[in-house]
């Protein structure tokens, strides 16, 4: 198992034996399939930051199910920033060891 | 450091290879495009309906055809997505527009409709060719050569009206015509 991508406060990392990813949150660790990645990403993705900062989300909270509602998280504001920082990362990791593999054949 | 980081990604699988034939921007741009789709069907259909109601019945199946072949390129695009692994989202479609002054406003609006679809496909191709996306480029031929019949069509409509006119007999005869304006080359 190998670090994709390290942000303040998550870990990813790269099974290639059992073909997924782990994410390691501060509490603990789950195990993804390639298209609950992807789901997790376009979760992130929607977070509305400047709700955050405007009034609208008056808590500061987010809510995310992810892997078909297994797993349950919520995140404060600085989390959230994090979070997508750290999906970006990840996919750009990945982007990256697509190109030097397509790249060193 | 850095020498270890690359060393360390050529060992690894390219899992995401393995899962998705096509690029990850690639991938929210088509679900985008999917979204400029859905769209313009429902604005179709809104124009469908005021055709209907003002007694322009051509007019209306027209656009309720229409309506149902932009579905159909939304269809192809969410399918190509899924069955390349990625993930089709759904598309939510708000402000539909459903007042119109003319007829001729209807078409003159079908028309920057269709050029600013063109564009965003054309937008995508080049994203493709940036990132090395072949099969989604190839994919996306179709949709070029489509984007380029519907420009013509509504472009033969609002010829239409220069000839004819936008109102009273002028309107009624032009709604009759409007059946011959599809697919004059294609066919
Ligand atoms: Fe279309
Ligand atoms: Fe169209």
């Amino acid at each position: 198992m190998k670090v994709l991508h390290q942000s303040q406060f998550f870990i990813s990392y790269q099974c290639d034996k059992q073909r997924c990813f782990f994410i390691k949150f501060p509490h603990k660790t789950i195990q993804l399939g390639f298209c609950q990645l992807l789901a997790f990403r376009q979760q992130v993705k929607e977070i509305d930051l400047e709700a955050h900062f405007n009034g609208q989300n008056t808590h500061g909270m987010e809510m995310l199910m992810l892997c078909n509602r297994e797993h349950f998280f919520v995140f404060n504001t600085l989390e959230s920033i994090d979070l997508k920082e750290f999906l970006t990362g990840t996919f750009a990791m990945l982007e990256l060891n697509s190109l030097l593999t397509t790249s060193s054949v | 450091m850095e020498q270890y980081l690359e060393l360390n990604y050529r060992e690894m699988k390219d899992l995401v290879r393995q899962k998705l034939s096509i690029h990850v921007d690639i991938m929210d741009l088509l679900n985008k495009q999917i979204e400029k789709e859905a769209h313009s069907s429902s604005a179709y259909l809104a124009m469908a309906s005021w055709c209907d109601h003002n007694a322009l019945s051509n007019s209306a199946d027209f656009f309720y055809e229409q309506a149902a072949e932009e579905r159909d390129h939304m269809m192809k695009i969410f399918r190509y997505i899924n069955d390349n692994g990625g993930t089709a989202y759904s598309p939510e479609v708000g402000g539909v527009n459903h007042d119109f002054k003319s007829l001729e406003e209807i078409f003159e609006t079908a028309l920057d409709q269709e050029i600013s679809i063109s564009k965003s496909i054309h937008n995508l191709v080049g994203k493709c060719r940036k990132v090395n996306d072949y099969t989604t480029e190839y994919f996306l031929q179709w949709f070029i050569g489509e984007q380029m019949e519907e420009e013509q069509t509504m472009r033969r409509a609002l010829e239409l009206f220069d000839l004819m006119g936008t109102e009273g007999l002028g309107l009624k005869l032009l709604d009759e015509r409007i059946p011959q304006i599809r697919n004059k080359n294609a066919e």
